[in-house]
């Protein structure tokens, strides 16, 4: 059975949205900033053999916003999960992650969200321990595009709980 | 013409479309997507295999902004989409604006803001991480001056204590040379100390009547056996109309010259050292002094004028002076503090005048006899005193218990921890207390205030003395408030113990 499921990537911009999605459709990296404006919307089929289930995602790569109230509604219809994306090196990013969390949960309460802090190369196991409080206890997966660390897990993990 | 025209100036194209509820395309005008009929929306770009749920609704108008689509050339170009479904049986039309041209200057200027704010935001990380550098440098600093504090107490101690015990020549040259090297160290761990607080901005002046001639020949004297011994004439020339007394800094002023003096005599090999301090003038209560120091020394090279006041300066870089450089960095500062700047007017290989006029208090209130005279205060010399040393350090409670032993007069009780201290009080008589500030578990501040509040009178009055390194102005204003009633800074020699407790024990 085909199963197609949308998910979108929200975050401020330069949070590495777009990186992670390269890495994980096309395995590459690349250090040069382009901005996304708009949307990309790119597929990718994911297996899971221990739900004996294939599961197309439909990777919506929205344009970064540091106001998540400015989002374009039409760009979130038919969402079935979000990954909420921040920079682990700039707070700004990650400063109202627990109001960017609650303004999803309340307009999508039944939609899964995962939340990443990307750039996990340029961090220390310290830093992130110290500040566990303001952005560790909403992180579910610490990422790097660059590297490729747990990139593929973040995906595969979204994608169980859309066919749960 | 047209065809050319239109070829040369794009403006936007649209694409429209009819599909099936499930997505089958039914008819388009293929100015975009050729030859799709009959195909599945969804199979031509990812994006329409999300918008199925929106063809199912009845009599809606989604526009999706901004979409980057691929077209059959492989080439992206960025569109609106209109999805507009009806409430009769009406089929959904979908229409694709290629709107390429508008949305690249969007791009480029999207691009220029974006990176703009994210270099600001790390600029503004990498301020905030260079603070938390400078703060740490600082503590640092403070700290690991701080440790090195009680075994110096030691060195300097012992030292003193071992040149009464009957050494040979031979050992008495060894132990002037650990005398020379701890007396270094202690001052280059007070310049270290000055500048972190300087850097810290916790530098200040306390600022206390003085005898400023006395000051200016108590200096004198330690120089010219200085001047002396390198072969040096040290010239000194004070003002007969300087004032008495002055309100100032004594210790931060002797600082200074002690600074530049040094510095003359060590950058001199031949010749002579002119020290000279005259009145400049007195106005609205403030008297301007004007000191200088002229030496015959190497001199300073024009260029390298500005740089002998940068901290860990040293122009000579052969090391053929010893020194790290932070005297004159201090001194300037210490100035500054006076609203005052040192010029240096010098020649290279002939030599430099270092002058500065610093403005002083001037009191009708301050007398001669208000100033404490602590070296002719002696205790009855028939008297045992009774001390309590409270001091978790091995090194410095051996170093006070030898110092006061070699006295005879004393009986030294010693506590190691803040809450044995009360108890052992109202066990025991003392006649002064000697109190660490910074112990485990506790403050000697903190400890001095149970004191005060003990309910036999006499307590009240015990005089008790830090030992402490930590002298900033807001610490000496916390001890005294806590009913400290001096202190003696570490590292101290036997001279600095002895007479301080002299003071106290009338």
């Amino acid at each position: 059975m085909k199963i197609s499921k949308k998910i979108v990537l929200i975050g401020h911009f330069g949070v590495g949205k777009s990186s992670l999605i390269r890495r994980f459709v096309e395995d590459t990296f690349t250090e040069d900033y382009k901005v996304t404006i708009g949307v990309h919307v790119l597929k990718k089929e994911v297996k899971l053999p221990e739900t004996d289930k294939d599961i197309t995602l439909v990777i919506w790569d929205l344009e970064g916003n540091d106001d998540i109230t400015n989002t374009r509604p039409s760009y979130l219809i038919g969402t079935n999960g979000f990954l909420y994306v921040f920079d682990l090196t700039r707070p700004a990013t990650y400063e109202k992650l627990s109001n960017d969390l609650d303004y999803i949960s309340e307009r999508f309460p039944k939609t899964p969200i995962k939340v990443i802090g990307n750039k996990k190369d340029l961090v220390t196991n310290e830093f992130i321990k110290q500040n566990k409080e303001v952005f560790g206890r909403f992180v579910d997966f610490y990422t790097s595009a660059k590297s490729g660390k747990n990139v593929e897990d973040v995906f595969t993990n979204l994608a169980k709980a859309l066919i749960k | 013409m047209l065809d050319n025209y239109k070829k040369e100036h794009p403006q936007s194209v649209n694409q429209y479309m009819i599909v099936q509820l499930d997505g089958t395309i039914t008819e388009s005008d293929d100015v975009i997507y050729k030859n799709i009929v009959g195909e599945n929306i969804s199979e031509i770009h990812p994006f329409f295999e999300s918008i199925h749920e929106a063809l199912q609704e009845k009599n809606k108008r989604h526009v999706f902004s901004c979409i980057h689509l691929t077209d059959q050339n492989n080439q992206t170009i960025i569109t609106d989409i209109v999805v507009k479904t009806f409430d009769n049986d009406k089929l959904p039309m979908i229409v694709i604006l290629d709107l390429t041209l508008h949305y690249d200057n969007y791009q480029t200027t999207a691009q220029v803001r974006n990176e703009s704010v994210i270099n600001s935001q790390i600029l503004e990380l990498k301020n905030d991480y260079l603070q938390e550098k400078e703060a740490f440098k600082n503590a640092f600093i403070a700290n690991f001056s701080h440790e090195l504090r009680d075994p110096l107490t030691g060195i300097l101690t012992f030292s003193d204590i071992l040149k009464k015990t009957g050494l040979n020549d031979e050992q008495l040259n060894y132990l002037k040379v650990i005398d020379s090297s701890s007396s270094y160290l202690k001052q280059l761990i007070e310049d270290i100390l000055d500048i972190s607080k300087i850097e810290a901005g916790r530098l200040e002046l306390v600022i206390t009547p003085f005898d400023i001639r006395e000051l200016l020949e108590d200096i004198k004297k330690g120089f010219k056996i200085k001047a002396e011994q390198k072969g040096l004439e040290l010239i000194t020339n004070f003002n007969n109309n300087l004032p008495l007394i002055v309100g100032g800094d004594p210790l931060r002023l002797r600082q200074v010259i002690n600074n530049l003096l040094e510095n003359a005599i060590k950058f001199t090999e031949v010749g002579t050292i002119t020290f000279n301090v005259s009145l400049n003038q007195i106005r609205a209560q403030k008297a301007s002094i004007h000191f200088q120091i002229m030496d015959t020394g190497i001199g300073i090279a024009e260029d390298d004028v500005e740089q002998i006041f940068t901290s860990f300066t040293q122009l000579n870089k052969a090391s053929t002076y010893k020194g790290a450089g932070l005297g004159l960095a201090i001194a300037k500062h210490l100035v500054s503090l006076t609203d005052s700047k040192i010029s240096v007017d010098s020649t290279l290989g002939e030599g430099s005048t270092f002058s500065t006029n610093i403005n002083f208090k001037l009191d009708h209130n301050y007398k001669l006899k208000s100033i404490k005279k602590t070296k002719e205060i002696k205790p009855k010399s028939d008297k045992k005193y009774s001390i309590l040393l409270v001091e978790d350090s091995e090194i410095t409670q051996l170093s006070i218990l030898k110092i006061l032993a070699s006295k005879g007069n004393y009986f030294l009780d010693i506590v190691t921890k803040g809450e044995d201290v009360v108890p052992r009080i109202e066990q025991s008589e003392f006649d002064l207390i000697l109190m660490d500030i910074k112990l485990p578990n506790s403050y000697g501040d903190e400890i001095t205030k149970l004191i005060r509040k003990m309910p036999d009178r006499d307590h009240k009055k015990t005089p008790v003395i830090a030992l402490t390194a930590r002298v900033f102005k807001d610490d000496l204003r916390r001890y005294k408030k806590a009913g400290i009633n001096d202190v003696i800074k570490k590292p101290f020699d036997e001279d600095a113990l002895l007479s301080k407790i002299e003071e106290y024990l009338k």
